[in-house]
Formats: C-alpha cells, sequence, structure tokens
C-alpha cells in the first residue's frame, strides 16, 4: 500500500515539499546560533558595563542588563541541549520564585560578605536562585539591594561575570559540537532522525507559549476574585508586558523558520500571532498591575486566549504539516 | 465496649453483614480517565473485553484511582494540582462522596487504602513548604480527613500498599511545584526523587535515593507483586541522550536494581515511563511511554528485556488476569499477553488519560509470583 501511494507521488506533479533538512540547518544558522551569539554579546556588554558601573541605579548598567535579558528572553524557550546543560537555564532565570528563594538567598550572601563574588568558579556553584537576570533584577531594583556597598558593588558584578560566562557556553556549543550534532542523525547522536530535531524545536515552542500563558499571564491574573499582580515576571524593572511580547515574537520566528517556503503553513501561524499582537498592544499597565480591576484583567484574559490561539495555530501548522502534533498523553504526561 | 467500627468489620470479616463486596455482579475490571471529543472530561468504568461500564462526569482533568479492598469502592482523584477526588460506587457508577483537599494542600492524583479499608492515604502537596505529605482519610466515616504525615521527600507522586501488609511504599518524584505557577518545575538543579516505605502511621521504614548522576529521574509510578517486589517507572528531567534506565524494581532490605534495553531502544522511551505494571502471572513487568509510542517489556526477577511493543500514545497499564490491560490517547484499549501479542479490543471516542487502574481485581487478582502454591 505504502509502494502504492508512493509512486503514484513520483508520476505526479506534485509542489515542492519544504525540505526538512534545509529547514533545519536555516533553523540553527539563521535562527539560533545568532541568537544565541546576539545573547552571549549582550551579555558580555553587560559584565563588562558593570565593571564601570556598578551602582543599582547606574542607567548604563541598567540599560545593558534590560538588552541581554531581552536576549535571553527571546531565546529562552529552546530549553533542551546546550541550554540545559549544569541547568544553565535556570542559572539565567529563576522563575517563578514561588518562595522567594531569590531575596533569601541573595541577603544571606550579603550578610555573609560571601567571598564566592571573587571568583567566577565558585560563583557558579552558588545556588541558582543568585545567579542569572533574576537575581540581577533584585540587585538593581529592589530596594532592599539598592544600596551602593562595595560588597553589593562586587556581586553585581559577579553576577553579570557569571551569566555572561553561561551565555558564552550556550552560544559555543550551538556554534560546536551540539549544533553540528544536531544536524547530523543516527543513533549516536543527540537526534535520532530529522524528525526528532523539527519535534525538539515545535515542542519548544509549544512549551514556551504555554509558559508565557500560564506563568507569564496566568501568575499575575490568579483568578477574577484573586488577581495577584506581584506574581508577575520582572514587574520589579516594568518589564512583564515585554517578555510577554518578546517571548512570543521568540517563538514567532521559530515557527516561521519550520514553515519553510510553505507560505500556507506561514500565514495560517502568521494570523493567529497577529491575533496575540494586537491583544498585547492593547494591554495598558506594562506590568499588569491593573489585573486588579476588571477590565485590567479581560485584557490580560484576552491576551491569555490569543496566545493559546498562537498555540492551537502553530500545532495545526507545521506540528500538522510535519505530522508532529503529539497525542493526548505523549504531549502533556504526569 | 465494642466500637460500632469494631463491631461492623467484626461482620464484614463474619460474612454476615449485609454490604455489598466486589464479588456482587455488575462491578467494572478498571477504571480510566479520559478526555471526550467536547473537550469535557469524564471516568470510565471498564469491563475487560473494553466495553465502557459507566461514565461519569468529571468537573476537571483526572488522573488515577484506589480501590477499596473490600468494599466495591474507589475514590478517581483529579490531576496535580487538582484539590478534588471522588468516591464512587463502582456497581451503579453514583458518586456519594466529594473530598477535597485541606488549605494549602493540594493531590497529586494518586491514593492507596490501608489492607481492611478503613483508611485512605493520599499523596499531597505541602506546596507552601515545598515538601510532600501523605494525607491520611477515614473511609470508615465517611472519608473525614483524620491527619497527614511527610511523605519523605518533595513530589510524592504514587503510593501503593505492598500486598497482604499494610506497608505502604511512596514514590517521591522529587520535583516541587506550586499551584500558583500551574505545573511550571521549581527545583529540577536539585532535585532528589526516592522510594520511601512507610508504616500507616507514617514512620519511614526503608528509603532509597538515586545515584548522584541520576538525581533527574523523577520516580513517579509503582506497581507491586504479590511477593513485595515493588516495580517503579521514572521520568528523566535531563537530555533525552543521557537518560539513565526508566525502571527499577526493589524489594525491602535489598538493593534497587535498575531496568532498560539497550542503545537505541532505551532512546526511543524518550527518557520518559508514564506507566508500569505487573503481568497477571508475574513473569513480567511492562513500562510504557506515550513519547515514544512504546511498551517495554522485562523479567523483574532477572533484568532481562523481553519484549517491546509499538503503539501510538500508549500510557495506561494495568495487570489483568493474562497479561496487561493498555488504554492509549487514541482511545485504542488492548490487551496484552506475554512475551508480545497485542489483542486490540475496541477504540473509544475518548482520549484516555495517562493511567488505568484495575478495581473489580484489586482483591482477588494481585499479580502472582511464577509457580507460586
Amino acid at each position: 500500500m505504502r509502494h502504492l501511494l508512493l509512486s503514484a507521488v513520483l508520476v505526479l506533479p506534485v509542489p515542492a515539499m519544504a525540505d526538512p533538512a534545509s529547514v533545519l540547518s536555516n533553523a540553527v544558522q539563521g535562527y539560533i546560533q545568532p541568537g544565541f551569539a546576539d545573547l552571549a554579546t549582550s551579555s558580555a556588554q553587560m559584565a563588562t558595563t558593570a565593571e564601570a558601573h556598578c551602582a543599582a541605579s547606574d542607567p548604563e548598567l541598567r540599560t545593558a542588563f534590560g538588552a541581554a535579558w531581552d536576549d535571553w528572553i527571546e531565546m529562552s524557550h529552546l530549553r533542551f541541549g546546550p541550554t540545559e546543560v549544569d541547568n544553565r537555564a535556570f542559572a539565567l532565570g529563576f522563575w517563578p520564585d514561588s518562595r522567594g528563594a531569590i531575596p533569601k538567598t541573595l541577603a544571606r550572601l550579603v550578610a555573609d560578605g560571601d567571598p564566592a563574588v571573587n571568583d567566577p568558579a565558585e560563583f557558579a556553584q552558588i545556588s541558582v536562585a543568585a545567579r542569572g537576570f533574576t537575581a540581577m533584577e533584585f540587585l538593581l531594583f529592589d530596594p532592599a539591594f539598592a544600596e551602593d556597598s562595595p560588597y553589593l558593588c562586587d556581586l553585581r558584578q559577579a553576577v553579570a561575570q557569571d551569566i555572561a560566562a553561561t551565555t558564552a557556553a550556550i552560544s559555543d556549543d550551538w556554534s560546536g559540537a551540539y549544533g553540528a550534532a544536531f544536524l547530523s542523525y543516527g543513533p549516536d547522536s543527540s537526534m535520532r532522525d530529522e524528525t526528532e530535531s523539527l519535534r525538539a524545536l515545535y515542542g519548544a515552542i509549544v512549551t514556551g507559549l504555554e509558559f508565557t500563558k500560564d506563568a507569564r499571564l496566568g501568575r499575575p491574573m490568579g483568578t477574577f476574585d484573586r488577581p495577584r499582580p506581584t506574581r508577575a515576571e520582572a514587574w520589579r524593572s516594568g518589564r512583564t508586558v515585554r517578555h510577554i511580547r518578546l517571548s512570543l515574537e521568540g517563538t514567532a520566528a521559530l515557527a516561521d523558520v519550520l514553515a519553510g517556503e510553505e507560505t500556507e503553513v506561514a500565514a495560517g501561524m502568521a494570523a493567529e500571532y497577529d491575533r496575540a499582537r494586537l491583544a498585547i498592544d492593547r494591554l495598558q499597565d506594562p506590568v499588569l498591575a491593573d489585573v486588579t480591576e476588571p477590565s485590567g484583567w479581560l485584557r490580560a484574559e484576552v491576551v491569555s486566549q490569543t496566545v493559546a490561539g498562537a498555540s492551537l495555530g502553530v500545532q495545526n501548522g507545521i506540528g500538522v504539516y510535519y505530522d508532529l502534533s503529539a497525542g493526548f498523553n505523549a504531549l502533556d504526561g504526569d | 465496649m465494642t466500637s460500632r467500627r469494631a463491631f461492623l468489620s467484626g461482620l464484614v470479616a463474619a460474612g454476615i453483614a449485609p454490604v455489598p463486596g466486589w464479588a456482587d455482579a455488575g462491578a467494572p475490571d478498571f477504571l480510566a480517565a479520559g478526555q471526550a471529543v467536547d473537550g469535557s472530561y469524564t471516568l470510565c468504568g471498564l469491563y475487560d473485553t473494553g466495553t465502557i461500564a459507566f461514565r461519569i462526569p468529571l468537573p476537571d482533568r483526572g488522573h488515577a484511582a484506589a480501590a477499596h479492598p473490600i468494599r466495591p469502592e474507589a475514590v478517581a482523584f483529579a490531576r496535580r494540582p487538582g484539590t478534588f477526588a471522588l468516591v464512587i460506587d463502582c456497581r451503579t457508577g453514583r458518586v456519594p462522596i466529594r473530598l477535597n483537599a485541606p488549605a494549602e494542600r493540594h493531590f497529586y492524583g494518586h491514593g492507596a487504602f490501608s489492607a481492611d479499608g478503613r483508611l485512605l492515604f493520599t499523596t499531597e502537596n505541602a506546596y507552601e513548604e515545598g515538601q510532600g505529605r501523605i494525607g491520611v482519610w477515614d473511609a470508615a466515616e465517611g472519608y473525614r480527613r483524620v491527619g497527614e504525615f511527610a511523605s519523605g521527600g518533595v513530589g510524592p507522586h504514587e503510593i501503593l500498599r505492598l500486598p497482604g501488609t499494610d506497608t505502604l511504599v511512596v514514590a517521591n518524584g522529587g520535583i516541587d511545584t506550586h499551584p500558583d505557577s500551574g505545573r511550571a518545575k521549581l527545583n529540577i538543579p536539585v532535585m532528589e526523587p526516592s522510594l520511601a516505605y512507610l508504616s500507616l502511621d507514617g514512620v519511614i521504614l526503608e528509603q532509597h535515593g538515586l545515584r548522584a548522576d541520576w538525581h533527574m529521574n523523577s520516580i513517579r509510578h509503582l506497581a507491586a507483586r504479590a511477593d513485595g517486589t515493588v516495580a517503579a517507572a521514572m521520568q528523566w528531567q535531563g537530555d533525552i541522550t543521557a537518560a539513565p534506565p526508566l525502571l527499577l524494581t526493589h524489594r525491602l532490605g535489598e538493593t534497587p536494581r535498575f531496568l532498560a534495553r539497550d542503545g537505541d531502544d532505551h532512546r526511543q522511551m524518550q527518557g520518559y515511563a508514564g506507566s508500569v505494571a505487573f503481568t497477571g502471572d508475574g513473569t513480567q513487568v511492562a513500562i510504557s511511554s506515550p513519547r515514544g509510542g512504546l511498551v517495554q517489556m522485562f523479567d523483574p526477577d532477572t533484568g532481562a528485556s523481553t519484549a517491546q511493543i509499538a503503539a501510538q500514545d500508549v500510557c495506561g497499564l494495568a495487570v489483568a488476569e493474562d497479561g496487561v490491560f493498555v488504554t492509549a490517547g487514541t482511545g485504542q484499549l488492548s490487551q496484552l499477553s506475554t512475551p508480545d501479542t497485542v489483542t486490540d479490543l475496541t477504540r473509544h471516542g475518548l482520549a484516555w488519560d495517562n493511567h488505568v487502574v484495575p478495581i473489580a481485581s484489586a482483591a482477588t487478582r494481585q499479580p502472582l509470583l511464577p509457580n507460586r502454591t
């Protein structure tokens, strides 16, 4: 039966199918490698800036920090391979932090005057709660850590340097051995076949959108009767909605690359993403503090629904096109 | 003075009480939760032929159930972080009692009864502390909450009672979650799963962690054989190319044994085992991977791999008289007989959720030892 179908296809003038191999190499070379290279560059820039500008309120440090965090949020849905080695993704962003581990750990470092800040290798071993962009946000924007003591200065420099080292390692892996293995298939490679590579990227998009919906939107929204605005991501630095937008755009760009030359697939997904963009444009509060009002909560709810729509669009788009649509249990086990 | 409860259980033991038991006709063989085409959630009683005995609407997604050892009654649990559980009369499918998790607790989706059926034990998250708890409910008094104790770890998932004993075994998955961030995993870098044996009053009798480089292998689901052999299925949280074995077997007082097929076969499980079950004769143990669309079978006594069977979106496994009863997200119900024969029973317009739980069989059909006399 299968042979019959194949020969039938061979004699018909079929339109060119997106070639998974070239789509995948475009994704790695045109999207993943440059994205992580940008992140490594902006992170190194932040570390350099922190050397000369380590005050919490320093505008140059805050700008460099914002640029690097932007680059991470845009790529943060790629939670497999190099980002998972040594828990690098957790070391870049420890969120949600439901029990307040970040301020507790930072406060302990400060109280002890922990010398790990003077040794990058040692600093890389401390709790992930005190590392990464989420810790840096506390050190730049939380009044409890606003002091410009020499120790806090050292701590900001140590966190910035640690972020630079982590992002450089991710970028190096993707430009080197891991990126090559991702595109060469076999039982001994990190990917068994092209479908497995496609599935990894597709899964990253779907789970990335789900995280934006459930955590970035769901946490501050809480329930209609009990919204929780201080559970929003990055509210201290005023970046909550910015992260929602950046994470959405990060997955949109990858979905578009994976659609290859299948313009119909790409257009179907883009239409859903456009709905989400429009809903985000209508948000009025950059940190979603207005979820405490019915109208603000409902605006966030619309975003949540359109992000779910974007996810469905991707599932019905590249998921169906490459036959990646996972089953009820496969996609969401327990 | 004889308490009312002791009096009643005395009657049950004497076999003269007018209390219905599992032997009464009509009770199905299995319970499984699922999602209907219209998106609504349901819990079904199933006969081993694949026929649906009853359907109960669920307010939210279900997960697994615990069968009462004497009465034809089961408790079905919400999927984590759910806070409800339903007591079901398995002859009729009626729901006489609803359990609600106490404040600052949610269910993980599994539970087990004491041998006399008096107490129900439920795995729960004390989420403000990030610690696992075992909730205790008095089944003889309308499932009143009577207490709780520590599970011996974080994220306790499945709990079982060792057959013929009052020893509980708990899979402490190790993963910390908090309902205000949904199902997001909060502690992967430092997670420490364990297999813990506890008495009914919460004393830890024995506990096994994993070696340091396997600490991200979440111990989640359990099956037990009549001789006390426990099989535990695991879910790897690291890179799938580095996935360690996803199945362990263990007996009290011994060292855990880890089981996996070689190379690419193991790889195809995608680092994820969703359910585990012994075969009815106890000679084999099966794990399922919905991500890999595979069931793998092993000899629990030698560790040898015996079979690998492909089945799309397969997840639920339950001990059955002749092998293992299998459910899948495609709606398919199958019977798996040793060594590797799959008989398709029927396909329903329901996506079967993670687990299928043996019920009518619970009192009489524990998996046996080979040549057991």
